[in-house]
Parts: C-alpha cells; sequence; structure tokens
C-alpha cells in the first residue's frame, strides 16, 4: 500500500533534485557567463573578496585589542581594589580589642563598639564601598560564623578550581578567574573573580582567610558586544563601499571601452561614419581618437577603393561599348571575307575561318562583359512572366543538342508529369541552363548528362549533373568566380567566355534563388539551380538534393557498413532509465 | 619635460596620500581620544535614593565542620540562624541532631539579645559525648512573626545541649525560634515603615515593621510585599489598606527614574488615591522622594488606555499631615491664646480664647477652619471649647471629678479622661459637636490612673500616660472603630519606671516624653527610647514634625524654647524684639491635634 506513494515521492524527490540540479547548473553557466563577459564584475568581486579580507583582519585585531584593554584595565583597577579592601579588611580584624580570637564565642560584645563582629564590620564597609561596582566575599572555614558576603552575591560563583589553585600561591596572591557570577535572584553575568588569602603575616590571626572580589563584566560586555556590532556594521558598510567605489570607477574606464566595442562592431558591420565622442583629454580619450582615426582612415580607403572600383567597372563598360562599334565594321569586313573564302587560297581561307571564330568569341566575350557590368551597376532588372519550367529546360536542351551531339553526350531528361510554373525571366533562366548545359557537355567527357526538374509547394529546381571529371574540394565556390578555369591548361572548346557562371549567378540570385555546384573528382558534379514559385519571397529549402541521390545512397550505405554501436547503446541505455 | 613631470604625478599622489595618512595617524595617536571641555548636564542637586537597596553585607551560613569544639558549633549555629540566605534555616538545621531538626521550628518569635556570651565555667562538659553551652545575655526586643519590633528587657539565658555524634558535635536542645544577636538583626533584617489607611481612607497610618532581609529580591521589593500582607498585629483592625486581601506583587523593577510596580490586580477604582499614597508613602524611605511610580497590573499598564504614574511630590497631598507645613503653633500668654507669627511675635487669637483668662489651662488646638481650642478650667473638673474667631465663646463641653487635658484627633472629635479616684479612668470622646460623647473602651485603662491620653495625628495612635501605683509608665496603642464602638488597644510600653510630666507626639511614629526629672525622650514603639539634650527649665512640650517647642520656667519667669539641633534656644520675642523669659511669658506652646 505504501509502496507506490514511496516510489513516486523518491521519483519526485529525484526529479526535484534533478531539477534543482539543472537549475543550478543553468544559474552557474549564466553566472559564468556573467563573470567571464563583464569586467566591472570582476573587478568588483574581487575588491570587495580582498576589502573583506583586510576588513576582517583589521576588526578582529582591533577587537581583540579593545577587549584585551578594557578587561585589563578592569583588571587593574579590580587588583588595586581588591588590595585596598584587604588592607582595609587587615585593619578591622587586627584591632586589639576587636581580635577574635579573644572572644571566639561573642558576637555580640562588640556592639558596643558599633555593630557586629570585626569582620561584618569590614564587610559593611565595604559592602558601602563596593557599591553595585562589585561583591566581596570573606571566608575562613576555620571559624563558625566568619563567612560573609555583601549584597546578593551567591557564594557558589566561586569555582572550586580557583579555591585549589589559590591555596597553591602564597598568601597575598591575587588568582584571577574568569567565570560566570551568580547571584541571588538575578540572572548570572559574566565576571571575574579575584580571590586572594588574606596575608596575616605580622598579626595574630590565623591564615584561613579567603577575600574574594567578584566583579561582573556585563557592562563591559554590552559595551564589548555594542562595540562589536559597530564594528561590523563599519566593517560591513566599508566593504560596500569599496565595492561601490570600485564599480564607480570601473564603471568610469569599462563605459567607454564598452561603447568603442560597440562602435567597432557597428564600424566592422560596415557603418563607416560610426565615430566615438571625445571627452577630456585621458587615455581613453587618446583611445577613442585613435579609434575615430582609423575609422576614417578605413572609410577613406574603402571610399578609394570603391571609386577605383567603380571606375575600373566603367572603364570595363566604356571599353565593351568602345570596341563595339570597331568591332562592328571588323565583323562586316570579315563576313566578306568569309563568304569569300571559297575564291582564296587555302591559307587565306583557313585564315579567314579562324578570323570569323575569333570573332565570334569575341562578341560573345563582349557581351557578357556587358552583361556583367550591367549586374555590377545594378541595372539587371527582371522581366518576369510564369512560365513552366518544364519548357525552360527542353527550349535550353533543345539549343544545346548540337553541342551535344559533336561531344556525342546524351541527354536524361527526369521531368515531372505535370507543369512546373514559377514566375521568371525566362530568357535569363533559360541562359542559365544553357550555360550550365554546355558547361556539363564540356566537362562530361562524353557521358551521359542527367537534367532533372523538380518543384514543391514554394519552389521549383532544375538540376544538371555530368560525370566528368567532378570537382577538387573548395571548387564548388569558385566555379563562380570570373574568368576562373578548372585548368588552366585545358583549352576551351566551346564558346565559354569565364563569365557564364558567373552571370549565372547574377542571374539566380537576381530572382531570389540558388545556384550551387557539387562535385567530387571522378564522380562528376551537379549544378542546381532553385528558384521561388514567387517572384520576390525568399527561399527557404529546394525540391532537389545538391548532391545527387546515388551519391547520397552509397555514402549512406557506406555509413551502414561502420559498426555505429557506442550511439546505439547510448540511446538504449536512456530508454531503460 | 612635460612627459617627465607627467609621469611623476602619479607617485606624487601616492607620496601625498601616505604623508595625509601618517598625519592622520600621527593625530589620531596624539591628540587625546576622550574630548576636553565641558558637557553641561543638569544634575539634580538632591541626592536621590536608591529604591533597590542599598550594599549591605550578609552571614553567608556555612554547615558546620568535623573538629569543631561545642562552642564554635554554636557560633556556627547562631551565625547560620543569622543568615538570611534560606528562610527555611536548612543549613541551620545541620548543626542539629536528626531528632531536635524536626522539631525545631525557626518561624517563630525572634529573640533578640545584646552582650551574649556563653557562660565560661559550665560551658564544656564534655564526658560522655554530651556538652552543654549556655548563652547568656540581655534580651532588647522580640521581633513578632508579623515583623512586628517589641522592644524589652530582660535576661537571656539560652541552653544549647550538644551531643557527639560521628561528626563531631550536634545540637540536641536548644530554644524554639531564632535567636539573634542585635548585629544580626540589624544585617538579617531592615526596618520598615509601612503606610495603612485610616478609617476614614484619608489619613496615613504608619506602621513600623523589620522585614527580614532577601537577597533573591530588592529591597523595594520586599517592602511592597510585606506591604500587601497587612498590617501588624499592634495596627490590625485600626487601619485599612487599599489593596484586595490576595493582591500579589509579581515584581518591583525601576526604568527611567521611575519605580514600576508590577501587582496582579488592580484596586477598588475608588482606592486608586489611597493605593498611590500607600505605595508612595512605603517607598518614600527608600526613594527619599526622588524617583516617581508606576503602577502595571500583570506586566501591563494599569488603565487599558494609559499608565498610572505617581508623582512622589503630589503624594504629600494626600494626608496634609505627613509633611505639615507653614503651621504655626499657639501658646498662653499673660493668661490670653497666642499664635505665634512667623515674626516671632506674639498675637492674640480672635474671639473670647485671646482674652486673659487665668483659669484656663493645657489648651488643645483642633484641625479645622477656624479651629477650635479646648482647655482645661476649674482645676480640671471642666473642659471649655471656644472658636478661634471672631465672637468666639467658651462653651463648657465635659465636667468630671479630675479630667486630663483635652487632646482633639483629627476627625474634630475631643478626647479626655475622667479620673473617679486613683485606680479608674474613663476614656471619653466628645464628637464634633459635642452632641454626642463616648465612654471609649478601653480595658487596659479602667483600672488605673491615666495622667494624660494624646491622640496622634493620624487618628489611630494614642498615647497615655498611666500611673499603676507608684509606677508611671508611657504606653502606646491604637484606637479601633468610631464613635460608640471606640476602642483602645494593644496599648504597648514604651517608657517606664519614670515621673512623666508632659507628652507630645512628633508625628504619627515617635513621641516625646518629658519626665519630671526633665529629661527628653524619644519614644516608639518599634524602638527603645532615645534620650534628647534636657533642659531642667522645661515644664510642657509640643511637637510636630520634627518641630520641638517647650514651656519653659526660669525663676519665675517664662519663655517658649525651640529644640535645635543640640540646644534650646529662646523663640518668642517681647515688645523690645528680644527672646528674654519674662514675667507672665508665654508658656504652654500647642501645634494643632497631637
Amino acid at each position: 500500500m505504501s509502496s507506490p506513494p514511496k516510489k513516486r515521492r523518491r521519483r519526485t524527490l529525484r526529479q526535484v533534485a534533478r531539477g534543482v540540479r539543472r537549475r543550478a547548473r543553468r544559474a552557474a553557466g549564466g553566472v559564468r557567463r556573467v563573470w567571464r563577459r563583464s569586467l566591472q564584475l570582476r573587478v568588483v568581486t574581487s575588491t570587495m573578496v580582498i576589502s573583506i579580507a583586510v576588513v576582517a583582519v583589521l576588526g578582529v585585531f582591533l577587537m581583540q585589542q579593545i577587549i584585551s584593554t578594557t578587561l585589563e584595565a578592569k583588571e587593574q583597577a579590580a587588583k588595586s581594589e581588591a588590595q585596598s579592601d584587604r588592607n582595609a579588611v587587615l585593619g578591622y580584624l587586627s584591632r586589639p580589642d576587636a581580635d577574635p580570637a579573644n572572644q571566639p564565642a561573642d558576637s555580640g560584645e562588640a556592639l558596643q563598639q558599633g555593630g557586629g563582629t570585626p569582620l561584618s564590620q569590614a564587610l559593611d564597609a565595604l559592602a558601602q564601598r563596593a557599591g553595585s561596582r562589585y561583591s566581596v566575599i570573606i571566608r575562613n572555614e576555620d571559624r563558625p560564623g566568619e563567612s560573609i558576603g555583601t549584597t546578593n552575591i551567591d557564594e557558589a560563583s566561586i569555582p572550586p578550581k580557583q579555591r585549589d589553585e589559590m591555596f597553591k600561591k602564597a598568601a597575598g596572591e591575587d588568582s584571577i578567574w574568569y567565570t560566570k557570577l551568580f547571584y541571588k535572584g538575578q540572572e548570572p553575568v559574566q565576571g571575574m573573580i579575584i580571590g586572594t588569602r588574606l596575608d596575616t603575616s605580622g598579626t595574630v590571626l590565623d591564615g584561613a582567610y579567603e577575600i574574594y572580589h567578584l566583579v561582573p563584566l556585563d557592562k563591559e560586555e554590552q559595551t564589548l558586544s555594542s562595540v562589536q556590532q559597530k564594528l561590523i556594521a563599519v566593517g560591513a558598510g566599508l566593504v560596500l563601499l569599496l565595492a561601490m567605489i570600485a564599480s564607480l570607477v570601473t564603471r568610469q574606464v569599462v563605459t567607454p571601452v564598452r561603447l568603442a566595442r560597440q562602435a567597432a562592431e557597428r564600424l566592422a558591420a560596415g557603418r563607416l561614419d560610426e565615430r566615438l565622442k571625445v571627452r577630456g583629454e585621458d587615455d581613453l580619450a587618446r583611445l577613442a581618437t585613435s579609434f575615430n582615426e582609423m575609422a576614417a582612415n578605413l572609410a577613406l580607403k574603402i571610399h578609394q577603393l570603391e571609386e577605383l572600383s567603380q571606375v575600373q567597372r566603367q572603364f570595363v563598360s566604356d571599353v565593351s561599348h568602345e570596341l563595339r562599334t570597331p568591332l562592328t565594321t571588323v565583323r562586316m569586313a570579315a563576313d566578306l571575307l568569309y563568304d569569300a573564302r571559297e575564291d582564296f587560297d587555302p591559307m587565306a581561307s583557313r585564315s579567314a575561318e579562324l578570323m570569323q571564330n575569333q570573332l565570334n568569341r569575341f562578341e560573345s566575350m563582349l557581351a557578357d562583359l556587358l552583361e556583367i557590368s550591367r549586374y555590377d551597376a545594378g541595372a539587371a532588372d527582371l522581366d518576369v512572366d510564369s512560365v513552366d519550367v518544364r519548357d525552360v529546360v527542353l527550349r535550353a536542351v533543345a539549343d544545346s543538342e548540337a553541342l551535344a551531339e559533336r561531344h556525342s553526350t546524351r541527354f536524361d531528361l527526369r521531368l515531372p508529369g505535370e507543369p512546373c510554373m514559377a514566375e521568371m525571366d525566362s530568357r535569363r533562366v533559360e541562359r542559365i541552363l544553357r550555360n550550365l548545359l554546355f558547361n556539363a557537355i564540356e566537362h562530361g567527357e562524353g557521358r551521359e548528362v542527367i537534367v532533372s526538374v523538380g518543384a514543391d509547394r514554394d519552389a521549383v529546381a532544375v538540376a544538371v549533373r555530368d560525370h566528368g571529371v567532378g570537382l577538387k574540394p573548395g571548387e564548388e565556390n569558385m566555379v563562380f568566380d570570373r574568368f576562373w578555369r578548372a585548368d588552366p591548361s585545358r583549352a576551351r572548346t566551346i564558346g565559354g567566355t569565364g563569365l557564364g557562371l558567373a552571370i549565372s549567378r547574377e542571374d539566380a540570385i537576381l530572382h531570389g534563388g540558388w545556384l550551387q555546384a557539387w562535385g567530387v573528382q571522378g564522380e562528376g558534379s551537379q549544378f542546381r539551380l532553385s528558384l521561388p514559385r514567387v517572384s520576390g519571397t525568399a527561399l527557404r529549402g529546394s525540391p532537389l538534393p545538391l548532391v545527387p541521390p546515388e551519391v547520397e545512397m552509397r555514402r549512406t550505405w557506406r555509413g551502414h557498413m561502420t559498426p555505429m554501436l557506442l550511439p546505439a547503446l547510448a540511446d538504449g541505455g536512456r530508454d531503460v532509465d | 619635460m612635460w612627459t617627465r613631470r607627467i609621469s611623476w604625478i602619479g607617485p606624487g599622489r601616492g607620496v601625498g596620500t601616505v604623508s595625509l595618512i601618517i598625519v592622520l595617524t600621527w593625530a589620531g595617536t596624539a591628540c587625546a581620544v576622550i574630548p576636553t571641555g565641558n558637557k553641561p548636564i543638569a544634575v539634580a542637586d538632591a541626592r536621590k535614593g536608591n529604591p533597590l537597596g542599598d550594599p549591605y553585607a550578609r552571614v553567608i551560613a556555612m554547615p558546620p565542620k568535623d573538629g569543631w569544639s561545642p562552642e564554635k558549633v554554636v557560633t556556627g549555629f547562631r551565625a547560620a540562624m543569622a543568615s538570611p540566605d534560606d528562610p527555611e534555616r536548612e543549613i541551620a538545621r545541620r548543626y542539629l541532631t536528626d531528632a531536635f531538626a524536626k522539631q525545631w521550628n525557626p518561624k517563630g518569635d525572634v529573640t533578640v539579645y545584646e552582650h551574649g556570651e556563653y557562660e565560661k565555667f559550665s560551658s564544656v562538659q564534655e564526658d560522655e559525648g554530651k556538652a552543654r553551652v549556655t548563652l547568656k545575655g540581655d534580651i532588647t526586643a522580640y521581633i513578632g512573626q508579623d515583623g512586628r519590633y517589641k522592644p524589652s528587657g530582660g535576661p537571656l539565658n539560652m541552653p544549647f545541649s550538644l551531643v557527639k555524634g560521628p561528626n563531631g558535635w550536634r545540637i540536641s536542645g536548644g530554644p524554639e525560634g531564632l535567636v539573634l544577636s542585635e548585629s544580626d538583626v540589624d544585617h538579617g533584617y531592615r526596618p520598615v515603615d509601612l503606610y495603612f489607611l485610616d478609617s476614614e481612607w484619608k489619613g496615613l497610618v504608619i506602621d513600623q515593621v523589620r522585614v527580614p532581609i532577601d537577597p533573591t529580591a530588592n529591597s523595594a521589593k520586599t517592602a511592597v510585599e510585606r506591604l500587601l500582607q497587612g498590617p501588624s498585629s499592634l495596627l490590625k483592625g485600626a487601619v485599612k489598606t487599599a489593596f484586595e486581601p490576595d493582591t500579589k506583587l509579581i515584581d518591583v523593577t525601576t526604568e527611567d527614574n521611575r519605580v514600576i510596580i508590577d501587582l496582579n490586580k488592580r484596586v477598588a477604582s475608588d482606592l486608586i488615591g489611597p493605593m498611590a499614597a500607600q505605595l508612595a508613602g512605603t517607598l518614600s524611605t527608600l526613594t527619599k522622594g526622588g524617583w516617581g511610580f508606576r503602577v502595571e497590573v500583570n506586566g501591563e499598564s494599569y488603565y487599558s488606555d494609559s499608565s498610572l504614574q505617581i508623582e512622589a511630590q503630589e503624594q504629600s497631598a494626600f494626608d496634609h499631615w505627613m509633611t505639615p507645613r507653614d503651621i504655626a503653633p499657639f501658646y498662653m500668654s499673660d493668661g490670653g491664646l497666642r499664635l505665634l507669627t512667623s515674626e516671632k511675635i506674639g498675637q492674640p487669637v480672635p474671639g473670647r480664647a485671646g482674652e486673659k483668662d487665668e483659669t484656663r489651662t493645657y489648651p488643645a488646638i483642633s484641625d479645622e477652619k477656624p479651629a477650635r481650642v479646648a482647655a482645661l478650667s476649674k482645676g480640671g473638673k471642666s473642659i471649655s471649647v471656644a472658636s478661634i474667631s471672631a465672637g468666639g465663646e467658651w462653651q463648657e463641653w465635659a465636667t468630671g471629678e479630675s479630667l486630663t487635658p483635652p487632646s482633639w484627633d483629627r476627625y474634630d472629635t475631643l478626647w479626655t479622661v475622667n479620673r473617679p479616684n486613683d485606680h479608674t479612668s474613663v476614656v471619653i470622646r466628645h464628637d464634633r459637636y459635642n452632641r454626642q460623647q463616648y465612654r471609649v473602651t478601653a480595658p487596659e485603662l479602667d483600672t488605673v490612673y491615666v495622667k494624660s491620653l494624646k491622640i496622634a495625628r493620624d487618628g489611630v495612635h494614642v498615647a497615655v500616660v498611666v500611673k499603676d501605683g507608684a509606677e508611671e509608665q508611657v504606653k502606646i496603642g491604637t484606637v479601633v472603630g468610631q464613635g460608640s464602638a471606640t476602642r483602645i488597644d494593644n496599648l504597648q510600653s514604651v517608657v517606664q519606671g519614670k515621673a512623666i510630666k508632659d507628652i507630645a507626639w512628633n508625628d504619627g511614629k515617635s513621641l516625646y516624653v518629658l519626665t519630671e526629672k526633665s529629661e527628653l525622650l524619644e519614644a516608639s514603639v518599634a524602638a527603645e527610647a532615645k534620650p534628647l539634650p534636657p533642659d531642667p527649665r522645661i515644664q510642657s512640650i509640643t511637637a510636630l514634625d520634627g518641630s520641638l517647642l517647650a514651656g519653659a520656667k526660669d525663676d519665675g519667669k517664662l519663655q517658649i524654647l525651640y529644640r535645635t539641633s543640640a540646644k534650646w534656644e529662646e523663640l518668642v520675642k517681647d515688645e523690645a524684639g528680644k527672646p528674654d523669659f519674662v514675667e507672665n511669658g508665654p508658656t504652654s506652646p500647642v501645634y494643632p491635634l497631637g
């Protein structure tokens, strides 16, 4: 009956413990992070720790000094008082007419001289003298009735050990004990007892008189404890003050540093007009000045570079334009020559053909340069229309048929059955695809080129896969660089200008889509173009994998061959738990 | 240059700080910690009392030691009896054999003696383990269980029988109750004046008792505790108290110049004033007027919304006879009654009383406005009363064979004693307007000759001078009841064996007694009579709160003397402004009442 709730409770406890541990760990992590990140916290904490140590040491030392001084003064005063009291008692006891030895039985006789035995007279006098400052007890255990105390002191206050010690000492020597004093009808208080055997040498008295001075130290204790409290309060205040000072001082340093950091971050983010406020002439001000100078220089340089690049782009654009006119003339002349090549001798005919070829290439290069300079100038714009991607692909494939035949390359088209409509500039997309197909044919080494089209709710994608040499690691991005060449020694067989992929990527980006490359040496490569269905929306994913499915499958297969015992075990263990 | 300067700024500042610290430290050590100069504090000049009690020395009871002689054992027993430490006298019992310890009762009357000594010759009879020690001395008083201190006389003869046990000598027989020397009583008891109320709840009556010192409680607490227990046997029935019978004291503490009295229950609402007067009076000897009081009930304030504060000064108004002020004495001069003015010149009182009339003697003044004077006339056969106001005529109130001089009490009733013969006395009390006269029941006075009777100003104490045969003595008793139920009780002899000329109450506690031999004594129920500096010329006395006046006769000439600290001086100035003895001069001084 009782076991399930117990179990549940245990589990709850454990859960609670785990929760606490988790929370503690999280808090510790948070604290550690804050600790690592905040210079101010570190400085304040170390200041506090050090000042606590210093204040504690100082406070303990001071307190000890105060205590010992106070008690010493009290002890000295009490000792001298005890000495004079002893003298007084001795004076009373050794009066010739009042010697108790002469009248052992009679306490009434002395009445005639003023009341009581000499001892009680002495104690009366001592009681008057002592008041409430201290109490006196006189004892003589050998004599009946010679045990007298003042006011309400309880003789049980005297520790037997002190008595033993006193009897070991010579008469007249003090033995001082700190102990609790008991009073009749009062709470016991901390106090000091000075016990002495009465030095009766030179008198007829016996030496068994013990005199105890019981000095209550409750006032001292009160004073000392209030001093202690004040000391602790002052110490705590001091530590807090120091912490505040440290916090203030570090804030004076940390705040500009933090501002500088933020400014640097913004500067890094490209906001070159970011500047720090310069206040005063101190080190931080100089740091801010230097920072500002640096930022200004940086901005200037970047501006210069931008201008330079602008000039260069303009130059390229201008050059392209300017070359066009003479090129047209050259073209017309070349066309004439080319058309009349049948009439030339073979040497000249060959030259005319060559010139025609290179002029074609020159023209397309010039067109590409112009195109890319348009992109650089931000002048490119889209002519968006909703089209079926399959049609675009088929058109591009049809354009590439001739080249494919030349390379005896076969296309494998994997198109979905239903139309894949998407908003795009079909001319540009066709150009991208054409570019990809040309590249695939060129680097496919006559092997099959697979063109697959995929679509999902948000996006469409076209992947072009070849089985050529593939790409070296790291070349996946470099292929899109302008005038990049996989192997500089390789000849360009098709009219590649070195700008095709760069333009294609610019086109894809202009559509808000992706153009990505995958390639492994010996495996071939695959280029995937992903475009959003609706122009202007952000692309979240692609319907087609970047890595071809068969390669991925092979990789997974290899993975299955590898024993994966450890994670499996770990999972199993957690399940059991 | 500049960089150098700049680089020096840091250390320079450091040097400055260090030197500042050094200077401060030096200043801190060299200058006095305790400031000089004065700090004005208003200190009350009057020496304040200590309600918690002045320091005292007390005997600590010690158990007997094995090797002590019988005398030492008896001495130790006496010391243990004198120790206030344990009221049950447990340690004292350890001096006794088991059998005697069971029957010994320390709670009875305490015998007080002086000049104690052991009988030397018979003290040691140590044969066969038995001994006998006799304590001899003079008995001076007994202290009753109620704390009443009754001075007494007679020899002390206290035999202690001892037997030797395994642990030394033990007392097997001895006196019942405690036997203490006067010094032991001084150390173990405290005289306390308890203040009770008279039958009309208007006057304060002092009950002088001895309270054993309790080391576990302070003086004020013991005093108030004793007050709550009620009056001693002397005043039982004659006085009242504002406290309910089962009122208990929880504690007495001090705080802020105030004595806080914590009781367990409140008094009747109309008795708060009397209660305050009782408390303030009882504690006045301890506080000496320097402390106020606050009464709490079970640790909470007396009233639900405010505390009950009692100011000592205001309490003197409760009973003006406790601290009488500005009361001028009257006296006879040239056959007429005179009032002594502050210029020490006699002024004839208005009415018939101020006129010359040789027949009236022994005037007594009442406490009224206007006052009345009663005087003995016709050689003691009549008492007449006249109002001291314009047109006041003498009226005869009482007649008898031989009347004592009249005495007024605070209720304006007139007392006198008629003595038909030498061994019969009838105490008579006349009410305020002489409509009624009562015979006072006084069984102890019926068969003696009362020479004089004076009612004290508290209305309760009564002093009588009785003559039984040839012996005269002064007795102090109490007046119980009013009207026809009046009784004089508890008469206690305070002065014996002396021929008495006159008596006069000083206050509720002490009575001045003038003997025929011109001795002057201060008598009290709670102490032996104390002699005062005498003057052979004194014929009569009157007193009020420490001021003692005497009518004196020197060579047939009369004058009134007043007592300074050590001697007697002439008081009344004549027409020439000189205080001299003159023929038909001032005589028979009298203060109102007493």
